[in-house]
């Protein structure tokens, strides 16, 4: 039905749009993760090698809110992620907890024991593959409070689920 | 009889004060722990109880505190567990593994000679050579940083050989504590063993499965689950319950999933289990164990830290280190804080420890805690004069 007036096209509009939304939105669900990764994506991924400077990683870092680790130079396998929450910790005055156990609470950027990326890298992932369904990997960072997810294929990254990925499709901007 | 109301009002009154006293210890840059071991003696029977005739946290009125303060052990060295890792064993080095091993072992024979100073029994003797083994050093990583002095090569190898020292107390607890015969012991302490090297593997293995089924919060519940089947494995083979959620820990620290339950552990045992337990030490705690102390206290505290001293210097000087850096990490691995409280009162759990005398070793661990975390900074600062940052050696 067309709208009869400008104002009834005001009022119409927003509802049409959302129904939109949600059928997209079920439809990205079902679909593979491989089917909505784009060459783009693969090319700005942020990644950086572990034995880098604290200094590099920092400069990634400035602009890009994680930086995924990888073995060596021009590799692509992935054995960390450094995310803004790790760096805030490590940027904050240092400050120990009540409980003190083993090496962790002795890394810090302040006093100099971090030096290299893997210093201050994550170094389990939890991680998810290119034949995944984008709504199970998506249910699974809901589940592990993250905020970000690496697509692996073999032993390599060859994207990443973000959640601005994700509003990217949905708005048709990818 | 069970009563609710005053389990309740226990729980309030101990949560707050502990908190509020842990702040102002933390403060003072102290360790809170002792901020709640102090909340315990304040509200225990020793304090208000003999002040306002304010029983609570007393034992034989209410039991239900001992039974959450023995989960918050529980609690705490599964998160030993799982932050030390297995990944961190294999960084250590050459030159941890010495030191962590002359620390442990001289450590241990000092507490067995102050044991035999003082006509104890075998076992008794054995039990403080395991207090004497433990070391805590978040007090002296404080103070290696207001040094500005954590990155050098002493800063180091006491961050590595902590660790180290942790597994090798925990290891030595089980063997020599564990109860039945020797050859029984040996083949529960390898059963064990076994059964961890078999999940740990099978644990590996399933990272590599992919499990659709998503349940909500299924591996927060199943890791807690593990911890206490895991501790109750440990203890139907004889072996203490926290050797069984350290290695339980120690299991979990393989997965991806680490990160996140090791937060959900800080925030139930940090908030609730954990500072209830060192409340209930500070309960425990007799004032009128310290007149029979006599003579113990006055051989308990200078060997337990003259056991670390000797022990750590000796481990650091044969790695290569210069007599006054060796002397340094031995300075440095002399407090005495969570570790040596829950050997201790596991112990006492554990029947080795009953009475009068129960009561002194634990008024005696206290003090050592005290004293030790009190003289540590001042003698640390006292040995050692870090070198220029530009010049320091990143690795141990």
């Amino acid at each position: 039905m067309q709208p009869a007036n400008h104002a009834d096209q005001q009022f119409i509009y927003p509802q049409i749009r959302f129904n939109f939304v949600e059928l997209k939105l079920k439809e990205i669900h079902d679909k593979k993760i491989r089917d909505i990764l784009d060459e783009r994506a693969k090319i700005n991924l942020p990644v950086i090698e572990k034995d880098a400077s604290i200094q590099s990683l920092l400069t990634i870092l400035a602009a890009r809110d994680h930086v995924w680790a990888v073995d060596k130079k021009g590799s692509r396998k992935v054995v960390g992620v450094v995310t803004e929450k790790d760096m805030l910790r490590l940027l904050a005055p240092a400050r120990l907890p009540k409980y003190v156990f083993g090496k962790k609470y002795g890394v810090s950027i302040e006093y100099g024991t971090a030096t290299k990326t893997e210093d201050v890298m994550c170094k389990q992932l939890i991680t998810c593959s290119p034949d995944d369904k984008v709504g199970d990997a998506l249910q699974k960072m809901v589940n592990a409070g993250l905020r970000r997810l690496p697509v692996i294929d073999g032993d390599e990254i060859v994207g990443e689920i973000t959640a601005h990925y994700i509003i990217q499709i949905l708005l048709g901007k990818r | 009889m069970f009563d609710l109301k005053l389990l309740l009002l226990e729980l309030g009154l101990a949560l707050i004060l502990a908190r509020l006293l842990g702040y102002a210890f933390d403060r003072a840059k102290q360790p809170a722990v002792i901020g709640e071991i102090l909340a315990g003696i304040i509200l225990g029977p020793f304090v208000m109880g003999n002040l306002f005739g304010f029983d609570i946290l007393s034992p034989s009125i209410n039991s239900s505190v001992e039974a959450i303060a023995y989960i918050g052990i529980v609690l705490l060295l599964f998160l030993s567990g799982i932050e030390t890792g297995i990944g961190e064993l294999k960084n250590s080095g050459k030159k941890g593994l010495i030191t962590s091993a002359f620390d442990v072992g001289i450590a241990f024979l000092f507490g067995y000679i102050v044991g035999g100073m003082m006509g104890y029994d075998f076992i008794h003797r054995i039990a403080i050579g395991n207090i004497f083994s433990a070391t805590s050093v978040g007090i002296t990583v404080r103070t290696l940083m207001e040094m500005d002095a954590l990155h050098t090569n002493v800063g180091n190898l006491i961050l590595t050989v902590a660790v180290l020292d942790d597994i090798l107390g925990i290891v030595v607890l089980s063997v020599t504590l564990g109860k039945g015969s020797v050859e029984m012991l040996l083949l529960k302490v390898l059963i064990f063993f076994a059964i961890f090297i078999v999940i740990l593997y099978g644990l590996y293995k399933f990272q590599k499965a992919k499990i659709k089924a998503n349940i909500p919060r299924f591996v927060l519940t199943s890791a807690l689950a593990f911890c206490f089947i895991f501790s109750a494995l440990a203890m139907s083979l004889g072996l203490a319950a926290i050797t069984g959620s350290f290695f339980a820990g120690l299991l979990l620290s393989v997965i991806p999933q680490r990160r996140r339950i090791t937060e959900f552990l800080h925030q139930v045992g940090d908030v609730f289990f954990i500072p209830l337990f060192f409340v209930w030490v500070g309960a425990s705690f007799d004032f009128s164990a310290i007149h029979g102390l006599g003579t113990l206290i006055l051989y308990f505290i200078p060997m337990a830290l003259l056991g670390k001293i000797i022990g750590c210097s000796i481990g650091a000087k044969i790695t290569g280190f210069k007599s006054r850096d060796a002397l340094a990490v031995g300075v440095g691995m002399m407090p005495r804080m969570e570790v040596a409280l829950i050997v201790a009162t596991t112990e006492m759990s554990m029947g080795i420890f009953a009475g009068a005398m129960a009561h002194q070793i634990l008024a005696s661990t206290i003090l050592l805690v005290i004293i030790s975390s009190l003289i540590t900074p001042f003698a640390l600062k006292l040995v050692y004069k870090p070198p220029a940052k530009e010049s320091n050696a990143t690795n141990a």
